[in-house]
């Protein structure tokens, strides 16, 4: 496969301003960027600097006022909103720092509610759930609420909710910034385990430096530039790293 | 099961500010109506529970409530006999009279204008309701023996076996009658014998409305209207559906009841869309990040709708489930009191209506918080 084809999402020349007062202030400012399948490509920054705002762009949740992004081949923000809904139901996966489970339902549930708007038929959707939920590691824990599940097991939940459609893209905000050390360190593992085995884009935007260990690219942004763009590991090895897959 | 099912049952102390509203909506408009109909049955039990088959009024007549004075030439009751198929008739005098108790110990006076009604005590009589019992019957024997509803003991100040004037005559109490309540007057119900020794009988020309038996019950409109064809103007005779139908729209048009009715049924609406769309709306509010994540997951806002609508089609069931209990528990508050209620199944079908598009409406108005749940925002 050559290098090109395995560019999952570009953006180019992407600008977003926000109105305060009387003022606009340039959030993004002409930002170029890309994104390959099995890569983990971590968005890094502090407060303010536009990483949020830029996998909004990215991921077909904010519109951008300039600029353009081209996600598995298809130019974006020229599809109706109702296309871009289908296409994050079809391609994208998310997972916030809060978890953002609905308290009555039950961990299988949480997934097979998404799952069932992806057209499968409530048996393939528990089936498909469930095999979601024993990859991150909760195949006992199928029946519980959110209210007798920890932080890290609430994650992981959400991260079985958004891998289980099988997404090539997969969106990541400050996933671990509510969970300890060894929660973090799981949380990463498995994010990274989505783009070896499945062979999805990871972006994860975090200023957790501990996560850094885990990046296959590593780009640092600050008042909405790109200041620095930095590849951990050659692009071809990037498809495999046996000694953490195995987390 | 759904999400919104299970957010339903999970967080059913949310919801249930919900239900409780709309379940006093439902118990307002319903116990109303119940004794509406409670009062409807009373005012027309004389009729609905005789034993005549057709009813002789004056022609203008247009109800038994509130039509005036109602009274028929005499000669008028031995002509009707002409009519091969009719096999009885009797007149139902009555009349107003002044009502005074005999107050007992610390007992007030009431002092007021009671409707005196009569029966004919005798075993099948046309003019004996098939409800009173033979000990009811027996007791009316007596001159001077007076029957009373349980609903208009109090306002009467009197009890069973007490004693009473009517226009300065010395009455008995003698039974208790139940399903008898008048809402206009109180009414006092005596033997024909007795009405006459109270002086209120018609004499002379004139007769009460009359009321009349058939051979065969089931010809009663077949004989109504040969007796209307050679009435000449004299007379309007009715079926005994027909005429209880006119005294409960009398009713309806003429008393202030029918305001009370609409007003509530407005009112409940408004308390009902208040608190259930204020209700929902929170419960929506509480979870909007989790709506949001769905929709940063591609599932559309027409489904997030649909899942609001079925939400607020679970609380509507529920509130029926609750307004159900409620007006069972007033209807039995009502039965141990001696109110009658009735619920006429129309009445039912359209409140369960309403309550289902009161709690769907707050549903859609609740929809636009919806609109909050914008997924750039958990990016923030």
């Amino acid at each position: 496969m050559t290098p090109a084809s395995r560019v999952a999402i570009e953006a180019k020349g992407l600008t977003k301003r926000f109105k305060t007062g009387r003022t606009f202030i340039e959030v993004l400012k002409q930002v170029d960027f890309d994104a390959r399948h099995g890569d983990v490509t971590m968005v890094m920054g502090p407060s303010g600097s536009g990483k949020s705002t830029l996998v909004a762009t990215l991921s077909g949740l904010l519109r951008p006022d300039d600029g353009q992004v081209t996600a598995m081949g298809q130019d974006l923000w020229s599809l109706r909103p109702g296309r871009i809904d289908r296409f994050r139901l079809d391609h994208c996966g998310f997972i916030f720092q809060g978890f953002n489970l609905f308290s009555a339902l039950t961990a299988l549930q949480q997934v097979t509610t998404v799952l069932k708007y992806t057209g499968l038929s409530p048996a393939e959707a528990k089936e498909r759930a469930t095999i979601a939920l024993s990859e991150v590691g909760l195949a006992n824990r199928l029946h519980q609420r959110p209210t007798e599940l920890s932080g890290g097991e609430k994650q992981r939940v959400a991260i079985a909710r958004a891998l289980a459609k099988q997404p090539r893209l997969l969106f990541a905000d400050e996933p671990t910034s509510a969970l300890d050390g060894e929660n973090g360190q799981v949380v990463i593992q498995l994010l990274q385990r989505a783009a070896k085995q499945h062979d999805a884009a990871v972006i994860c935007v975090t200023h957790d430096p501990r996560l850094e260990a885990y990046a296959d690219r590593i780009i640092h942004i600050e008042d909405g530039r790109i200041l620095d763009d930095r590849r951990t590991t050659p692009a071809h090895e990037s498809a495999r790293q046996p000694e953490l897959i195995e987390a | 099961m759904s999400l919104a099912l299970a957010t339903l049952i999970y967080e059913s102390r949310r919801y249930m500010a919900a239900v409780i509203a709309l379940a006093f909506a439902g118990l307002l408009i319903l116990a109303q109506v119940g004794m509406f109909t409670g009062i409807v049955k009373g005012a027309t039990a004389t009729v609905d529970r005789s034993r005549a088959d057709l009813m002789i009024m004056p022609a203008k007549s247009e109800s038994l409530i509130n039509s005036g004075p109602t009274s028929l030439p005499r000669r008028l009751g031995p002509q009707l006999y002409l009519n091969p198929e009719v096999a009885e008739v009797a007149s139902f005098d009555g009349g107003g009279g002044r009502w005074s108790n005999t107050p007992g110990k610390g007992q007030k006076q009431v002092t007021t204008f009671v409707q005196v009604n009569m029966v004919d005590p005798e075993v099948g009589a046309v003019t004996l309701p098939t409800d009173y019992s033979e000990a009811t019957r027996i007791a009316l024997l007596e001159p001077y023996a007076a029957a009373v509803d349980r609903t208009a003991l109090a306002r009467l100040g009197v009890k069973l076996n007490d004693t009473a004037t009517v226009n300065g005559k010395t009455i008995h109490i003698r039974a208790v009658l139940d399903g008898y309540p008048d809402m206009n007057n109180a009414s006092v119900t005596v033997s024909r014998d007795t009405l006459r020794l109270l002086g209120m009988l018609e004499k002379g020309e004139k007769t009460g409305p009359l009321m009349v038996r058939l051979k065969d019950p089931a010809r009663a409109e077949a004989v109504r209207d040969q007796l209307n064809a050679v009435s000449k103007g004299a007379y309007r005779a009715w079926t005994r559906a027909e005429l209880s139908k006119a005294n409960e729209g009398a009713l309806l048009k003429e008393q202030i009841i029918g305001l009370f009715l609409i007003s509530s049924a407005v009112l409940g609406f408004l308390i009902g869309v208040g608190i259930t769309s204020m209700t929902l709306r929170g419960a929506i509010l509480a979870n909007i990040k989790e709506f949001a994540t769905l929709r940063a997951l591609g599932v559309s806002m027409g489904s997030l709708r649909v899942i609001v609508l079925e939400l607020s089609f679970w609380v509507g069931l529920a509130g029926l489930l609750a307004t159900a209990v409620f007006t069972y528990g007033v209807y039995l508050l009502g039965k141990s009191g001696g109110v009658p209620m009735g619920f006429p199944p129309v009445a039912v079908i359209l409140v369960a209506l309403l309550l289902m598009v009161i709690s769907l409406a707050s549903g859609l108005f609740s929809l636009g918080v919806l609109k909050k749940s914008q997924p750039a925002d958990l990016l923030r």
